[in-house]
């Protein structure tokens, strides 16, 4: 059993991430806990998981945690993680150069495991959580979505007591998520105890034995899954977007001209069968249209809008934006018009203050720039997404909600045509969709318009008006969101719809 | 390229001291030049990752070696047409070593080092730092790539500028470059701590190691 007891911790500005914190999972027991971006998961988890302070020292911490009755203060850091594992929100925080292979491997090539149990080892997670697809591939060149369940494998691999997983639907599709269920749910007798955090109670709760919520690092009583499922103030209260959905859809707004044309693009990569990763794709997006884009890991989003971006090679196709073909562009001169905002912002992070990134965002410049009309039209993008106060810190230095506030602010001052959100994370509480819908709001009333990709279909339901799906590198549906649920297309991922909306917000 | 990759790792760096080997000991400047040529053939043929940028690498390093070499002889009383000879040859022999350690570097994952040190039953350290040194610098290579084309993406034309322009661009990447090595570092020390690596416990491997590495566990292995 994992006994956490007044668990307390801080870190230097913020002296109260976590306060008083008790919590049990017992053997044969999942716990899943909830809460907004900052409200402490991560840390709790990583409490949990033995890296605080193990491996990172907080400011402040007291109280204690136990593994069968030890203090993990009297655990010894190879035992302790031999018995526990932990797979990040930030999946890349563990990750290096490997093969999925390797990776799967390391924790079992480490302890000396013999080469036959290994490949066995290996062989039944693959095939378990089907990943034969990507063998022999190098991690980091995985998408998000299989980068993430390769960790999750080689969190297995050595069959830990405990398995502590943060967010770990991010990035995933809903047949990956189901999948990742359905292991876990196999996979109980082996890895008995089971802490998570997430943000989708929905997909998780079969796998769920309580919930937990947490808010500005206190924990609600953990209270069984099913009861937790049927309320909604008590999530409301936490901050949490709850599981009976509340969101009413986005009224259309009126189209303008055509800002983005893409007609027959086909990629210069191909996969490993020798197809083009994007095949005849063709779409278009109007001045003030919300358009979700859907697929399942792989099916090539990615590269379709790296490929509208010109950072990666097409063979045929056109891609015009604002009625000019733009065959000849730089990527440069088409980010210009088409901003983008990565799932992980850190990707695309690369000056040395927050304000600084805006001013980047304006000018295109990173160059020093003291000119106080731009100065001020940076601070105020920086104060509607509440960055005012980081204005002079190191964007790397900011949370994940923040680094995509950010985001969010460096777009805007793009002054882009079209904005693509590469599955906009921070829209999964209650403080994020709000902010998602003030970008979206002022996008659509300067005549410009977004492309949401995300895995998450209630949110496509509630803010798209018109969805795409991508399968295997071709554009399979276009067309209303609310007849995407019932079509041919979407039947063929074998994902359930969206749930329907039961109250109005 | 792909049974290049596969080669054992120790028989690669074998090569590739044998290569350094016979440029230092090379007679005459026609045969470093020829060897040159042989390295610099090997990488084009081979199509190793980045070929174009290790050539604009050699070419700067033969630049400055030849230059500073020639001056230092000059300044000893050489004439420039005795000198010239000399600094070329010593130019060729470190062009013909580091394209044989580009090439081995370009052509070993980390996976495929950890792999052929660990059947060797090197000791975890050696395994480590041999994986890392070899494996480091393709890691940062991409860093550097992607961190232009986050710039690229969000607008910053470092494509269409003048030559000296783009060079400074290139050196003002070094800064989030930095930012990431660190970031890796941290990631690999979390990644070696959270999944068991252990100074004193000899490390095993899943892959079949002799001549070659096996570079991915075959498919009815998988479905057992």
């Amino acid at each position: 059993m994992l006994k956490i007891n007044e668990l307390t911790i801080g870190f230097g500005e913020k002296p109260s991430v976590l306060t008083g914190i008790s919590l049990d999972v017992a053997d044969g027991e999942s716990v899943l806990i909830c809460g907004a971006a900052g409200s402490g998961k991560t840390t709790l988890l990583s409490a949990a998981a033995g890296i605080i302070p193990h491996l990172i020292r907080p400011g402040t911490i007291s109280g204690q945690i136990e593994l069968n009755g030890t203090p993990f203060s009297a655990i010894g850091k190879k035992a302790l993680y031999a018995s526990v594992n932990i797979v990040f929100q930030n999946v890349e925080d563990q990750l290096w150069d490997l093969s999925v292979e390797d990776l799967i491997a390391f924790p079992l090539e480490n302890r000396g495991v013999q080469k036959s149990e290994i490949r066995q080892r290996i062989g039944e997670l693959l095939g378990q959580l089907q990943l034969d697809s990507l063998r022999g591939r190098r991690v980091l060149t995985l998408s998000g979505g299989e980068r993430r369940m390769a960790a999750i494998a080689a969190a297995m691999a050595a069959r830990p007591r405990l398995l502590v997983l943060d967010e770990p639907t991010t990035g995933l599709d809903p047949s990956a998520r189901s999948r990742l269920v359905e292991t876990l749910l196999e996979l109980r007798t082996e890895i008995p105890m089971l802490l998570v955090a997430d943000q989708d109670a929905v997909s998780l709760a079969p796998l769920a034995d309580r919930i937990g919520l947490l808010k500005d690092g206190r924990l609600s009583k953990p209270l069984s899954s099913a009861s937790m499922m049927r309320g909604s103030e008590s999530w409301l209260s936490a901050g949490v977007l709850p599981p009976t959905r509340m969101k009413k859809r986005r009224d259309a707004a009126a189209k303008g001209d055509t800002l983005i044309e893409v007609a027959k693009l086909k990629s210069s990569l191909t996969r490993s069968d020798g197809k083009h990763v994007l095949q005849d794709v063709s779409f278009q997006l109007q001045a003030g249209e919300i358009v979700g884009l859907i697929g399942r890991n792989g099916a090539g989003k990615t590269t379709l809008f790296q490929s509208v971006l010109g950072l990666s090679k097409v063979v045929d196709g056109v891609v015009n934006i604002d009625r000019v073909d733009a065959g000849n562009w730089t990527p440069a001169q088409r980010a210009r018009r088409v901003g983008y905002l990565p799932q992980n912002m850190r990707r695309i992070l690369f000056n040395l203050t927050v304000l600084d990134e805006v001013i980047f965002a304006a000018t295109g410049s990173t160059k020093p720039n003291r000119d106080a009309a731009v100065i001020d039209n940076a601070m105020l993008s920086l104060a509607k997404y509440g960055l005012a106060d980081h204005a002079g810190d190191n964007p790397f230095a900011l949370s994940s909600r923040a680094q995509a506030m950010l985001g969010l602010a460096c777009v805007e001052s793009t002054g882009c045509s079209l904005a693509i959100l590469d599955e906009p994370l921070l829209a999964r509480d209650i403080d994020g969709r709000r902010m998602l819908d003030i970008f979206l709001d002022d996008l659509v009333k300067q005549g410009r318009a977004a492309l949401i990709i995300s895995h998450d279909l209630e949110l496509i339901d509630d803010i798209a008006e018109r969805t795409l799906i991508l399968d295997e590198g071709r554009m399979v549906f276009d067309g209303e969101t609310s007849e995407v649920w019932t079509s041919d297309a979407f039947r063929k991922l074998g994902w359930m719809p969206p749930r329907p909306v039961l109250e109005h917000a | 390229m792909t049974w290049l990759n596969n080669v054992n790792f120790f028989i690669k760096v074998f090569v590739a001291f044998a290569i350094m080997g016979v440029a230092w000991l090379a007679p005459n400047l026609p045969m470093s030049l020829l060897l040159v040529v042989v390295v610099i053939g090997i990488l084009a043929v081979a199509r190793v990752p980045g070929f174009r940028g290790y050539l604009k690498g050699a070419a700067l390093l033969a630049g400055l070696v030849i230059i500073s070499w020639c001056l230092n002889l000059m300044l000893q009383g050489m004439s420039w047409m005795d000198a010239l000879p000399i600094a070329t040859k010593m130019a060729c022999r470190l062009i013909a070593t580091t394209g044989a350690f580009y090439f081995v570097m370009e052509t070993s994952t980390p996976g495929s080092i950890l792999s052929a040190c660990s059947a060797a039953r090197l000791p975890p350290m050696v395994t480590l730092v041999l994986s890392l040194t070899f494996g480091i610098i393709p890691m940062l290579r991409e860093e550097f790539e992607r961190i232009g084309d986050a710039q690229r993406a969000r607008g910053m034309e470092i494509d269409q500028v003048p030559f000296f322009t783009r060079l400074r661009f290139a050196l003002a990447r070094g800064v989030p470059l930095l930012v990431q090595a660190i970031r890796m570092a941290h990631a690999i020390s979390l990644a070696l701590a959270i999944y068991g690596f252990d100074t004193r416990q000899k490390r095993t491997t899943w892959r079949n190691v002799g001549l070659s590495v096996e570079p991915l566990l075959p498919f009815q292995e998988k479905a057992k």
